[in-house]
C-alpha cells in the first residue's frame, strides 16, 4: 500500500479533502455508465476507414465502385467529393496552422491518414469494403527526421514550408550573453527524447446522427465537448448551435482527444451524405497509427553556473519532430521551452524551438505537454553539474528553486509555491533509506506545472470555463458544467467545491457534464486547467446561489445588520451563533416561493485576466525513484518512490492519489518502457503486446508527501495536480542511473542496451586511463 | 477485427476428433489466448474453429513417483500453478507459470494451447524440454507420442499433421539430485521474454555433473537445446568458470533475430548471462 502523508495541513473543510468517492463510480463499477462505445441508436450504420499505406504520396485516382456493389455498403466518401479539402487545426487564430484534410484530396503525409471512408449495414461488410477500393498513388520521396527534414534539399511536405519547418517559439529574459560570463563553469549536452502513445482505454470513437432538418448529434470520447462543437461547425459549415456533442462517460484522453480525429470527422461527413446514424471505432492499431503522440525532441542544452551553485544562464534549441501536422504541437513547443526552466530562477535564459514536419505519425500535446521532455534534459544536466562542481545536487537546487513572488520575465509571477518543504520531505526519505544494496540507487528530479492555460489561440469569446448552480425545491442541487469529465474525477472535484460553497452535501449535488445542449461552453479538460478554473466558475455559480437563498433567510431571521449568515451541512445560521439556525430544505423551499416559484440558479465563469502568458498558477513537486538495475543484462526494476508535491489545496484526495499513481506510471513509462520505433514512416509496434505499458499489478510503489500551500488564483487556494507529475520522473531513473555507474545516458525511454553500451564505453575508458 | 467462423463444439475428445477430421480450414482453440491476438489482427481467418477446451478428458494433473508427471492439454497455466504436487516435485514449473502473462490469461490459457501455438518465445517449452518432457499427441486413428524437443518444427509449426491434435505432456519422475531453473528475460515481468534460458542439472553422490540440460527460447525458430555446452559440463564438478564457458556456448549456439525490442547482439549476450546463472542455480538446488 502506498503512503500518502500531508505536510502541514489547512483546517478542515467540511465537504473539501473528506473522503469523497468518485460520484462516477456506482455507474462505472456496475456497467451502467454508456460511453460512446457502447452507444447503438436505430437504423445505425457502421464506418470503417481506408488509410494510406504510403508516407507521402499523390492520390491520383480512388475507384470506390467495386466496394458499392457489396450488398449492405451504404455509402462511401472521399476529400475530393464529400468534404472539398476543408483544412482544419485548432489552432483557429492562425489559418496557416489550420493544415489538415482529415479526407485529403490529393496527397497523403503519413502512414495511417484516412483516405477514403465507407459505411456499411454491419461493421464487417464496412470493413470488407476497404479490400474494394482502389486507390493509385504516385509515391513521393519521403523524409521521417526532424534534423533530415530541415536540409535543404528534403522533400517538401506542405507547399510553402520552407525547410519543413512548422512553428517557431522563442522565450527569452535578461541579458543571456552577460549572465554567461558571470558564470564560472558551462555545460552543454544534446539530448533525444522520444514519443509516447496517449493509451486511452477507450479507443477514439464516434456514432454521428443528422437528421434532415439539419441538426447533427454526435457521441464522442474526447476531453472538450466545446472545442468539438465549434471545429466540427467549422468544417461542416454548420452553425455551433445546430451541433450536439454528447460525452457523458469518457475512457481516458491524456492530451490526445481535443482535437477532431478520423472518427467524428468521418462518420459525420458519412452520416450528413446518408441520413443515418453512423459509428466509427477505432481499433487499437487504428488508434496507435492514425491519432497523434507526445512530441519526440532533439534538445541543445547550455547552462552556466557560478562555483557555488547559483545558476546564472540557460539557453536552448529545440527541434521537435512534428509528424505530419500541426495539432496541439505549437503549444507543445513553447510549454516544453517555457519548462525547461522550472522551477528554477534564471538571470538570463533564452530558448528557440523549431517544429519540424516529416512523413510521420503527427505528435501533439500529452499529459505534461512538453514538460517531461524539457525535464528529461534539464534535471539530468543540472545533476551533473552539481557532480562536475562536487555540489550537493539537492542543495544546489533548493538554492535556485522558485519561490513565492518569483518573477519569471514577462512570462509569469509565481504566488505559491511549496518546493522548499519537497526539498525536506525527499531528504529525510533518501536519509531514512540507509545503505541500499549494491545494485540500487536513489535519482532525483524537480519540476513545476501549470494550472490551465493563458493562451487563446482557440479564439474562443466564451469564458473559459462556465457553471450553473441550480438548487430545488428538495435541497438537492444540480451543477452544469462545460468542464469535462474523462476519467480523471472531475465530476466529483467540482461537485466537493459546489458542496462545500453551498453549505451541502457531496451527495446532494448532481453533476451534469459532456453534453453541449444543456451545459456551458468550456475549454475542458487539458493543460491542468479544470480544478482551478472550472472549480472558479463552480465555486462563483454556487456563492450565487447561495447569496440568493441567504437574502431570504437575512429577511427572515431579523437579526442585527453586523451578524453573518452561513450555511453548513444543508443548516442555514449565523456564523456568530451556530446553533441558532434553520434547516436549509425550509429554507430553500420559501425562497423558492419568494421567487414566484422559479428555482435558485447561480450562474458562475472564469477567465483568467493579467496573469502573465501561460498560467495563473504553478504546482510543485520533487521526487526520488529508487531503481534496481542488471548490471549484466541492463534492466532496470523501479523499487520505490517518493513524490514531495505541492498542489495547493487538495480538493478532493482520493482523485489527487489516483491521478499521482497513474502519471507516475505513464512517467515511468515514458523513462524506460514506452518506446514507439519507426521504419520507413511505419510504426513497429501497434499492439500492446509490443508496445510496453506498466500493468496493474506490476506497478511500482508511489509514495506521496503532500505539500499543502495556499494558492490565491484557485478556488479555496487549490492548482494542478495529476499531469505535472508524469515531467520528472525519466530524468529521476537516468539521475539514478548516474549515482548508481556514473553513466549519462541522453536518450529516452533508456533501454537496457543504451546500459550496456555506456557502462562498456565506462569501463573502456577507465582502461585507457590506467 | 475477427472474421466470422462456425464454431465447433464437440461433446467428447472422440467427437472432437471426428470432428477436426472432417472440417478443412479449421483452427482448434483450447483458450485461445494466442489464437485470437493472431485472428484479430487478421493474419489467419478460419473458416471453422474447434472448441477443446471444455473437454474434461483432458483436464488433469496426474503424478506418479515412479512415471513422473502427466498433464493434460487442457489444463490450465493456473491449474499447473496452483498444483501441490507440482510445486513439490517440479517447483521450476510453478516459478515459469507465475511469470506467465496475467492471472487472466493464465486463468484462461491452457498448456496443451500453447505448446501448440509454438511460439518461440513461449514460457513452457523450454523448461519442459529441461526436464525431458515427451508430449502425445493424436487424431481420430490414433496417437503417437514423442520427445517435447522434437515437436516443434518452425516459428509457429509443429509436426502435428492435419486432424491431430495435442494430448498430454509426460514428465519423467525427478531423478535424485537433480534440479532446474528458468529465466526470461523481459522489460515487465509479465511479458514473454526477449529470450529466456532453461537449465536443468542432475548429480552424482560424488556432486559431479551426471546429466546436463540447456535449452534457450526466443534465441532461434524453435526452442533449442545446447549440446556442445552440455557436453562441456557433463562429468565436471562445480566450477563457476566452467557456468560462464557455457554461457558463452549459449550465446554462440543460437540463431536469434534482431527486432525493436532488442538487438541479435543484446539477445546474444543475455543468452549466455541467463545461461551462466540458471545453470548455477540449478546446480546449486541439486546440490541441495
Amino acid at each position: 500500500m502506498n503512503k500518502y502523508t500531508v505536510i502541514n495541513p489547512h483546517e478542515p473543510f467540511r465537504v473539501i479533502n473528506t473522503h469523497v468517492r468518485n460520484i462516477d463510480g456506482i455507474a462505472k463499477v456496475t456497467g451502467r455508465a454508456v460511453y460512446t462505445f457502447d452507444v447503438k441508436l436505430p437504423g445505425m450504420l457502421y464506418g470503417k476507414i481506408l488509410r494510406s499505406p504510403h508516407p507521402h504520396a499523390k492520390i491520383l485516382k480512388i475507384d470506390y465502385s467495386k466496394a458499392l456493389e457489396i450488398p449492405g455498403v451504404m455509402g462511401v466518401v472521399t476529400g475530393k467529393e464529400d468534404t472539398l479539402g476543408v483544412k482544419q487545426g485548432i489552432w483557429r487564430r492562425y489559418k496557416d496552422l489550420c493544415d489538415e484534410q482529415i479526407l485529403p484530396v490529393d496527397k497523403v503525409r503519413y502512414i495511417g491518414e484516412p483516405v477514403v471512408a465507407v459505411a456499411a449495414i454491419t461493421e464487417e461488410i464496412a470493413e470488407k469494403a476497404l479490400d474494394y477500393i482502389d486507390v493509385e498513388y504516385e509515391v513521393l520521396p519521403a523524409v521521417f527526421e526532424p534534423m533530415d527534414a530541415i536540409k535543404k534539399d528534403a522533400p517538401e511536405i506542405h507547399e510553402g514550408f520552407e525547410r519543413n519547418i512548422n512553428v517557431t517559439r522563442h522565450i527569452e529574459w535578461g541579458d543571456v550573453e552577460e549572465a554567461f560570463e558571470e558564470a564560472d563553469y558551462i555545460r552543454e549536452d544534446w539530448f533525444k527524447c522520444g514519443g509516447q502513445a496517449h493509451m486511452c482505454m477507450e479507443t477514439r470513437c464516434a456514432v454521428s446522427s443528422y437528421t434532415p432538418d439539419g441538426k447533427l448529434t454526435i457521441y464522442h470520447s474526447n476531453q472538450s465537448p466545446y472545442y468539438m462543437q465549434a471545429l466540427m461547425a467549422g468544417v461542416l459549415g454548420m452553425r455551433e448551435g445546430d451541433i450536439r456533442i454528447i460525452s457523458t462517460y469518457v475512457g481516458g484522453g491524456f492530451g490526445g482527444k481535443f482535437e477532431l480525429d478520423g472518427a467524428i470527422f468521418c462518420s459525420a461527413v458519412l452520416s450528413i451524405k446518408l441520413k443515418r446514424p453512423v459509428k466509427i471505432v477505432y481499433t487499437r492499431e487504428e488508434d496507435f497509427i492514425a491519432t497523434k503522440r507526445r512530441t519526440p525532441m532533439y534538445y541543445y542544452t547550455r547552462t552556466g553556473v557560478k562555483k557555488d551553485g547559483t545558476f546564472c544562464a540557460r539557453e536552448a534549441k529545440v527541434f521537435t519532430n512534428g509528424g505530419a501536422y500541426t495539432g496541439m504541437g505549437a503549444t507543445a513547443l513553447y510549454l516544453t521551452g517555457f519548462f525547461h526552466s522550472f522551477p528554477y530562477k534564471w538571470k538570463a535564459y533564452r530558448y528557440d524551438g523549431y517544429r519540424v514536419y516529416t512523413n510521420t505519425l503527427p505528435s501533439t500535446s500529452m499529459r505534461g505537454f512538453g514538460a517531461p521532455q524539457a525535464m528529461w534534459c534539464s534535471e539530468q544536466q543540472i545533476e551533473w553539474i552539481a557532480a562536475d562542481l562536487g555540489l550537493d545536487p539537492i542543495e544546489m537546487r533548493r538554492k535556485n528553486a522558485h519561490e513565492e513572488g518569483t518573477i519569471i520575465p514577462g512570462q509569469a509571477t509565481i504566488a505559491s509555491c511549496g518546493i522548499q518543504q519537497c526539498f525536506d520531505e525527499i531528504k529525510k526519505w533518501i536519509d531514512s533509506k540507509g545503505q541500499l544494496p549494491p545494485n540500487r540507487a536513489i535519482g532525483i528530479s524537480a519540476c513545476g506545472f501549470m494550472s490551465g492555460g493563458i493562451f487563446n489561440w482557440f479564439d474562443t469569446p466564451y469564458s473559459f470555463s462556465s457553471a450553473v448552480v441550480t438548487v430545488n425545491q428538495d435541497g438537492t442541487v444540480e451543477l452544469n458544467v462545460g468542464a469535462q469529465e474523462i476519467g480523471q474525477g472531475s465530476n466529483t472535484t467540482l461537485a466537493i467545491i459546489c458542496a462545500e460553497t453551498l453549505g451541502v452535501k457531496v451527495e446532494d449535488v448532481k453533476v451534469h457534464s459532456g453534453d453541449t445542449d444543456f451545459n456551458p461552453a468550456d475549454l475542458g479538460a487539458w493543460g491542468s486547467r479544470q480544478t482551478l478554473m472550472a472549480g472558479n466558475a463552480v465555486k462563483m455559480a454556487a456563492e450565487d446561489a447561495k447569496r440568493q437563498i441567504l437574502e431570504f433567510a437575512y429577511a427572515q431571521s431579523g437579526l442585527n445588520i453586523v451578524y453573518d449568515l452561513d450555511i453548513k451541512d444543508r443548516w442555514v445560521h449565523a456564523i456568530a451563533r451556530p446553533e441558532r439556525g434553520e434547516d436549509f430544505v425550509k429554507v430553500v423551499r420559501r425562497a423558492i416561493r419568494g421567487k414566484d416559484g422559479q428555482r435558485i440558479v447561480g450562474r458562475g465563469y472564469y477567465t483568467p485576466h493579467r496573469k502573465g502568458m501561460i498560467s495563473p498558477a504553478y504546482s510543485y513537486m520533487l521526487q526520488a525513484v529508487e531503481i534496481e538495475v542488471d548490471e549484466e543484462t541492463g534492466k532496470i526494476r523501479l523499487c520505490d518512490s517518493l513524490t514531495a508535491h505541492d498542489c495547493g489545496q487538495p480538493i478532493n484526495h482520493l482523485g489527487l492519489i489516483g491521478q499521482l499513481e497513474g502519471a507516475f506510471s505513464m512517467a515511468a513509462g515514458y523513462g524506460y518502457l514506452e518506446y514507439m520505433p519507426f521504419e520507413d514512416g511505419k510504426l513497429m509496434n501497434p499492439n500492446l503486446v509490443d508496445y510496453k505499458v506498466i500493468r496493474a499489478t506490476e506497478m511500482p510503489p508511489a509514495n506521496i508527501a503532500e505539500v499543502d500551500t495556499y494558492e490565491p488564483e484557485g478556488p479555496y487556494g487549490a492548482k494542478e495536480a495529476g499531469e505535472g507529475l508524469t515531467n520528472p520522473t525519466a530524468a529521476a531513473i537516468g539521475n539514478a542511473l548516474f549515482r548508481l555507474f556514473g553513466i549519462q545516458i541522453k536518450e529516452c525511454p533508456i533501454r537496457a542496451e543504451m546500459i550496456l553500451k555506456a557502462l562498456k564505453e565506462k569501463r573502456e575508458k577507465e582502461q585507457q586511463g590506467k | 477485427m475477427i472474421h466470422d467462423f462456425t464454431y465447433l463444439k464437440p461433446g467428447s475428445l472422440k467427437e472432437a476428433l471426428a470432428m477436426y477430421a472432417e472440417h478443412d480450414d479449421c483452427k482448434v482453440i483450447c483458450g485461445g489466448q494466442s489464437l485470437l491476438i493472431v485472428m484479430r489482427q487478421g493474419m489467419i481467418s478460419p473458416e471453422y474453429v474447434l472448441d477443446i477446451k471444455h473437454i474434461k478428458e483432458l483436464d488433469y494433473i496426474k503424478f506418479d513417483p515412479k512415471d513422473g508427471l502427466r498433464i493434460g492439454a487442457t489444463t490450465t497455466h493456473r491449474e499447473i500453478e496452483k498444483s501441490d504436487v507440482i510445486k513439490k516435485n517440479y517447483p521450476v514449473l510453478v516459478e515459469m507459470e507465475r511469470k506467465l502473462a496475467s492471472v487472466q490469461v493464465r486463468n484462461w490459457g491452457t498448456i496443451g494451447g500453447n505448446l501448440a501455438h509454438a511460439d518461440s518465445a513461449g514460457d513452457p517449452a523450454p523448461v519442459l524440454i529441461a526436464l525431458d518432457a515427451e508430449i502425445t499427441v493424436g487424431n481420430k486413428d490414433g496417437q503417437r507420442t514423442m520427445p517435447l524437443e522434437d515437436f516443434f518444427v518452425d516459428y509457429f509449426e509443429t509436426v502435428l499433421q492435419k486432424g491431430e491434435i495435442v494430448l498430454e505432456v509426460h514428465v519423467p519422475a525427478p531423478a535424485a539430485r537433480s534440479a532446474a531453473a528458468y529465466q526470461k528475460f523481459n522489460l515487465l515481468e509479465s511479458d514473454m521474454g526477449i529470450v529466456a534460458s532453461a537449465a536443468s542439472v542432475t548429480l552424482d553422490e560424488n556432486g559431479a555433473c551426471k546429466d546436463v540440460r540447456i535449452v534457450l527460447g526466443n534465441a532461434g525458430p524453435t526452442p533449442r537445446r545446447v549440446k556442445r555446452a552440455e557436453e562441456l559440463l557433463k562429468g565436471k564438478t562445480y566450477d563457476e568458470a566452467l557456468f560462464a564457458e557455457a554461457g558463452k556456448i549459449a550465446s554462440e549456439d543460437c540463431e536469434p533475430v534482431s527486432d525493436i525490442h532488442a538487438s541479435e547482439e543484446h539477445r546474444r549476450h543475455v543468452l549466455g548471462v541467463l545461461t551462466k546463472r540458471m545453470l548455477k542455480k540449478a546446480w546449486e538446488q541439486a546440490r541441495g
